[in-house]
């Protein structure tokens, strides 16, 4: 196996998985009953029943924000990718976290169905997350934001021009963390879990 | 046979007689279980014996209980049962036999195994290794004595059991006297024992470090050592830290009362000199030593220090105990409580540029206490004044310890700091060597910079006797004057003579001082620079070490007036750009640092470089986690947590020999690593697992360590109001746990700002109702257990801020113990709660320390990792198919809306299907079935080279543990597991499963053994928690949850529970940054 094969076999692996991450934060905006349903429609992907926006600039968003992570996730800089809602002051009430790592050099020797096979089941559970989640405050928003091990280069490269350093308001205290779903099988890992603000998150707003 | 009763003491003969007689029976009982044994073989095929490991434990059943029949047939009363509470395994040819060690053992009440296992066995008696087995004792031994047989042969002539540490085997004697002894198993601890030794454990204030170690009897040391010899086994370490935390504390206090109300009294008697000092300061206690009820320095002398980590379990505490660097070290803190504070409200805000622009016009006096360490000692002992006087912890002519401060008399005999105490006796053969003092320290210090501070605004502490004033703005009097009132005062007040230099920078200041020594003052005006300079010698100058100092002299520059003439371009050149504007700018007496006052530490650390010696992980482990309680309670003095943790570690370079210094580092190769975790931290269970993780990532041998430090940098203020600033920074690059160095702004956002209001308005109400109806998540559904959550999880900050009415309900719910809780937390914070199972789980996890090691130091980033990981990590991912069903929880399935369901279920074979649409337990059934390769492959990658892992092999090696630990729920535990793990390994969340369902036919454990049952199982639990921390949270999430149920139902659990779930919070915490939310 030379390097070029595993390049391009981790490469493999990275658009998958960037296809998986558009649908999962399609997934999580659904479920966090963001916008009305009827904004949603059911598609099946990976043979799993799922939703897709059917707003041409929600469904833009998300994708752009998925496929733009490709050449960062490609290099193996980004750590997490985290979909945050905020409370109308800004303050994030939830976040859903995305941990990966992709370990390149056994990437060579996985296919794409066992892989798919692997992910698939991140979106079932997804499905019925429900339960865990914490009803939305009004006038709240969300974002996508990815955390990466450091930062690229500046000007390096295009693709990184749509994204922008980000002064998201954080929690002052530790977050409460619920594991959602964990996936450990080489090439990837990958886990989900939510955070919340520890119980004694005291007001932040105010604070700041 | 003959020969052997020949070679035994005449005492022993008569009872060896005795054993001779039975030595028939005893063959032919062995003969017997060896018949039975071939009986069984045969038949083994339809036998009751499923596999080697049962036929083993009913063997070893059986055997026992012949023991024991034959003990007690065999034991007339008259015979003393010497050896109660001995089991002892018989390894190889000795003499006399190992049958009639076993009639020995019979007779005086010991216990005799047939085969070795680490948790029955005592000791081990041989009388000759093989040298395989000696290189490699800790794997044979297992941590236990090694005893030659005399032992018992003695023991029995002496009549009563004697300490087995004179009769270790010679092969290994060799070495130092072993920790062993204090690390033996507990087994048969005596309670009376450990009391009386925590109890004499109050021994402070200086003890006299006497290298011959003349033992005097009645000191608290000593006997605890003696205890610790004769029951060979009582294991004391536990207990002791913390008992010793708390009596220094209140020995601080009570000192304090003491020095305040002496103070007091001594106010009144010199009012004189209390016309000079101001309230805050504390008077020259000239009297205080005989005053002071308290154990000082003249209490000194009474107690034998031990020497090395091996031989002392308290050795990192009492080092620092005696430590001059950790006062100076600690010092700085205790100034900037009791200084700055006051000077807070001063914000030098001209001290910046002002002083640059007008570096000529300013003016600063260096000032230094003469001899420091020397004068405040001999103070008050005029006796003493004008002959030659060292500081040094020991005051053994012979010795190698090293003076550490000389006085001026004895310098003119060449005695200098850093001598050894035979070379400065050589020199000066009528030197006195005096202890330290470090109370004494400490008052002098306070009493030197309230003068300082109230002569001059600006002053910068560079240590406890020495200190820059910036006098620029002072301009009613001449800085000479100026120096000599302070000088003087200070004589005055704390007996001891002051130095001053006076320059236009900090540099010449401090050049001034040097020719000012001894109490005297040196003033080097503007004019006088260069002069001065011109023959200055390089090497004095601060900066210029003595490798520095060479490079220049090969360059042949000896002054600073040669070093002038360089360029500058030309210094950068050739030294590095920062050292070379150094001594551009030195040479010029240009400095451009100004005057500030105490900066905020940058980091806060400690260091052990002395008597360092290991000899295996165990000491290891040991100490760190003593090192780890030292800059834990340093942090804590401090107020300050940090995220940035750096181990660095002295070894022993190759061809280096025995220092010649005694216990010192030696020839010594620096090592230091760091890691950065996402929340900053005080509590010592992160720091002992960081530290080992550490530790363990430099893979180095044990035994060529010669120093450890570790330090905490990144640090935060601890206190929560004025975290919020802070940690917000901290939070914006929350990354888990890397190795690598971080950056602080590395979070990238594409941000929508998409707020539709109206639409969104309309379905969140029904979307919220349905989160309300559905509150409870699925997978919890069925249990409703309504008990109260364990006190160790509750949240102070809540309890703190419930009403009082609330909260003395709840204290009543809790028996009382709720207000002792939070008294406590407040007063000390968690530290001390949490120690003594730290403590614990360090002696037990250190059995297998060597694959956690390996197995963190994967987890511990991508530059750790092992060369051949890759390769494990190859093993294929075979048949992902079942493994994504399994993934999926079946409650999770049956709440999925139809449709969904029908299209997840298409997606299985269709016998699948059956299965996992069934619905009583079915989560067991497919689990069984249908158990993903993916994770066991994985665990075993990550500690598949360490093959004394619990976890390690199929069936992992803990299920072969319990099996014969003849305890009913560990077995329990691994036939469940054997149960389950009739296709496939199965995840310890579905083992703790099955043993919910099953809890209700767990015995109840006795209490005898419940503690080591609590203790194994912890372990077993933590490990594969390390094990799936970095990859698997939903796993360690599942038994987390499982665990706390089982907690509810179960005693054992419900300790097990209160153990580990601090490990998994403090574990997830490190890697996640958060703590997992409790069901």
């Amino acid at each position: 196996m030379n390097m070029k094969d595993g390049n391009n076999q981790t490469g493999e692996v990275a658009r998958t998985l960037v296809e998986f991450l558009e649908v999962a934060i399609t997934m999580i905006v659904f479920l966090k009953g963001f916008y009305p349903s009827a904004a949603f429609e059911r598609r099946r992907y990976m043979n799993v029943v799922v939703q897709r926006a059917r707003h041409p600039e929600l469904r833009d968003y998300i994708h752009s924000a998925a496929s733009s992570l490709l050449p960062f996730i490609q290099k193996g800089l980004v750590e997490r990718v985290a979909v945050i809602f905020f409370s109308n002051d800004n303050v994030p009430v939830e976040r859903f976290i995305f941990k990966l790592t992709i370990n390149p050099s056994s990437a060579a020797s996985v296919n794409e169905n066992q892989l798919e096979f692997a992910l698939r089941s991140f979106l079932v559970k997804l499905s019925v997350a429900e339960p865990l989640v914490k009803p939305l405050p009004q006038n709240c928003r969300w974002e996508v934001t990815a955390y990466l091990r450091s930062l690229p280069e500046v000007g390096s490269s295009k693709e990184g021009e749509l994204w922008i350093p980000t002064d998201t308001k954080q929690w002052l205290k530790p977050p409460v963390i619920t594991p959602v779903k964990s996936l450990n099988s080489d090439p990837l890992c990958l886990q989900l879990y939510l955070e919340h603000p520890s119980l004694s998150e005291t007001q932040p707003c105010q604070a700041q | 046979m003959k020969r052997s009763l020949g070679s035994n003491s005449s005492g022993g003969s008569g009872s060896s007689k005795k054993s001779k007689k039975k030595n028939p029976s005893n063959q032919k009982t062995l003969g017997a279980a060896w018949g039975s044994g071939a009986a069984s073989l045969p038949s083994s095929r339809s036998s009751p014996f499923s596999d080697f490991g049962s036929y083993m434990e009913v063997k070893n059943r059986k055997l026992q209980n012949q023991f024991e029949n034959e003990a007690s047939t065999g034991v007339s009363d008259s015979e003393k049962l010497i050896f109660q509470g001995v089991s002892i395994f018989v390894d190889g040819f000795t003499i006399p036999s190992h049958q009639e060690l076993r009639g020995y053992m019979l007779t005086y009440g010991g216990r005799f195994e047939n085969y070795f296992s680490r948790r029955s066995v005592t000791h081990i008696i041989c009388s000759n290794l093989p040298d395989s087995k000696v290189k490699n004792l800790r794997a044979f031994s297992r941590g236990l004595p090694v005893v030659k047989p005399a032992w018992i042969v003695d023991s029995i002539s002496a009549n009563r059991l004697l300490g087995w540490v004179p009769y270790q085997l010679d092969q290994l004697n060799h070495t130092q006297p072993k920790l062993s002894a204090f690390f033996a198993p507990r087994r048969h601890s005596n309670p009376q024992v450990a009391s009386s030794v925590t109890s004499s454990q109050p021994e402070t204030g200086y003890s006299e470090a006497e290298e011959g170690s003349s033992i005097k009897a009645g000191d608290s040391e000593e006997s605890r050592a003696h205890v610790a010899d004769e029951f060979d086994g009582v294991y004391t370490e536990t207990s002791i830290p913390e008992i010793t935390a708390q009596t220094r504390t209140d020995d601080l206090k009570s000192s304090e009362v003491n020095a305040d109300i002496l103070g007091s009294y001594d106010n009144e008697e010199k009012e004189l000199s209390s016309e000079l000092q101001s309230t805050t300061n504390l008077p020259s206690a000239s009297n205080n030593k005989s005053s002071h009820g308290k154990p000082v320095s003249t209490a000194a002398g009474s107690s034998v220090r031990r020497h090395s980590t091996l031989e002392d379990p308290n050795f990192v505490e009492n080092y620092f105990k005696n430590s001059r660097l950790h006062f100076i070290g600690t010092w700085r803190n205790r100034y900037r409580k009791r200084f700055h504070g006051s000077f807070n409200g001063l914000k030098w805000a001209d001290s910046g540029q002002s002083t640059a622009e007008n570096a000529k016009k300013s003016t600063i006096i260096h000032i230094d206490l003469d001899s420091f360490f020397v004068s405040v000692v001999i103070r008050n002992r005029l006796e003493l004044q004008d002959k030659p006087v060292a500081v040094c912890h020991s005051d053994n002519p012979k010795g190698t310890a090293e003076i550490s401060s000389a006085n001026y008399p004895a310098r003119a005999y060449g005695v200098k700091a850093g001598m050894f105490v035979r070379h400065a006796k050589e020199l000066c053969p009528q030197l006195v060597i005096v202890p330290y003092n470090f109370e004494a320290y400490e008052e002098v210090a306070d009493q030197f910079y309230d003068i300082l501070h109230r002569h001059c605004r600006k002053v910068q502490a560079v240590s406890c006797d020495e200190a820059f004033l910036d006098v620029s703005d002072v301009r009613y009097v001449e800085p000479d004057i100026l120096a000599s009132t302070i000088r003087k005062e200070i004589l005055d007040t704390t007996g001891c003579s002051a130095s001053a230099g006076i320059g236009s920078t900090m540099l010449m200041a401090r050049l001034a001082t040097r020719v000012a020594k001894p109490a005297g003052q040196f003033h080097i005006s503007a004019e006088k620079v260069e002069e001065f300079l011109d023959q200055l010698a390089v090497g004095t100058l601060p900066g210029v070490g003595s490798v520095l100092k060479e490079k220049l002299e090969k360059q042949n520059i000896q002054t600073c007036g040669q070093l002038r003439l360089i360029s500058k371009d030309a210094l950068q050149k050739d030294f590095g750009v920062k050292t070379g504007e150094m001594l551009w700018s030195y040479s010029r007496g240009l400095d451009l640092r100004s005057v500030t006052a105490v900066q905020e530490s940058k980091s806060i650390g400690a260091e052990v470089n002395w008597g360092v010696r290991f000899r295996d992980q165990q000491d290891v482990q040991h100490f760190l986690q003593c090192l780890c309680k030292e800059v834990s309670l340093r942090l804590q003095g401090c107020e300050m947590i940090g995220r940035t943790f750096t181990l660095k570690i002295k070894k022993r370079k190759k061809d280096a020999g025995e220092p010649a210094k005694y216990m010192g580092c030696g020839d010594c190769g620096n090592f230091s690593r760091s890691i950065t975790v996402p929340a900053a931290t005080d509590d010592i269970e992160v720091l002992r697992r960081i530290s080992k993780k550490l530790f363990g990532s430099f893979c180095l041998d044990v035994k060529e360590v010669r120093g450890v430090g570790l330090q905490v940098s990144k640090l935060e203020g601890a206190d929560p109001s004025n975290k919020g600033s802070k940690t917000l920074t901290s939070w914006l690059n929350s990354a888990p746990a890397s190795v690598q160095t971080e950056k602080d702004d590395n979070v990238f956002a594409a941000e929508v700002k998409e707020i539709p209001d109206g639409k969104r308005r309309d379905t969140g109400g029904v979307s919220r109702l349905r989160e309300c109806d559905s509150a409870e998540p699925s997978v919890q559904s069925g249990d409703t257990n309504s008990s109260l959550p364990p006190m160790c999880h509750l949240d102070m900050e809540v309890l703190e801020n419930l009403p009082p009415d609330l909260l003395s309900e709840l204290d009543g719910t809790y028996g009382g113990k709720l207000y002792d809780l939070i008294e406590k937390k407040r007063g000390k914070r968690k530290i001390n709660n949490d120690s003594p199972h730290v403590s614990l789980d360090d002696m037990k996890v250190s059995s297998s320390v060597s694959v956690q090691m390996h197995g963190s130091s994967t987890s511990g980033g991508k530059e750790l990792e092992e060369p051949h990981v890759p390769n494990e990590r190859a093993i294929e991912i075979t048949d992902l198919m079942p493994s994504s069903l399994s993934q999926v929880d079946v409650s999770v399935l049956q709440e999925l809306p139809e449709e969904l369901r029908a299209d997840v279920l298409e997606a299985f074979p269709v016998h699948r299907r059956d299965q996992s649409s069934s619905s009583d337990a079915p989560m067991e059934t497919c689990t069984k079935q249908d158990k993903e390769p993916t994770y066991i492959n994985d665990s075993e990658n990550e500690i598949g080279f360490s093959s004394s892992s619990l976890w390690f092999g199929n069936p992992p090696l803990w299920v072969e543990n319990f099996k014969v630990s003849g305890n009913c729920t560990l077995e329990k535990m691994s036939e469940i597991y054997c149960k389950l793990a009739q296709s496939r390994p199965p995840l310890l969340s579905t083992v703790l499963q099955r043993a919910l369902s099953e809890v209700g036919s767990f015995p109840d454990a006795s209490a005898n053994d419940l503690e080591k049952t609590v203790d194994d199982v912890c372990e077993f639990i933590e490990e594969y928690i390390e094990i799936k921390v970095e990859g698997d949270i939903e796993e360690i999430y599942l038994c987390f949850r499982f665990l706390k149920r089982l907690a509810a139902r179960n005693q054992l659990f419900h300790q097990v529970n209160e153990n580990v779930s601090p490990f998994i919070q403090a574990l997830i915490n490190e890697h996640y940054g958060g703590s997992l939310s409790i069901p």
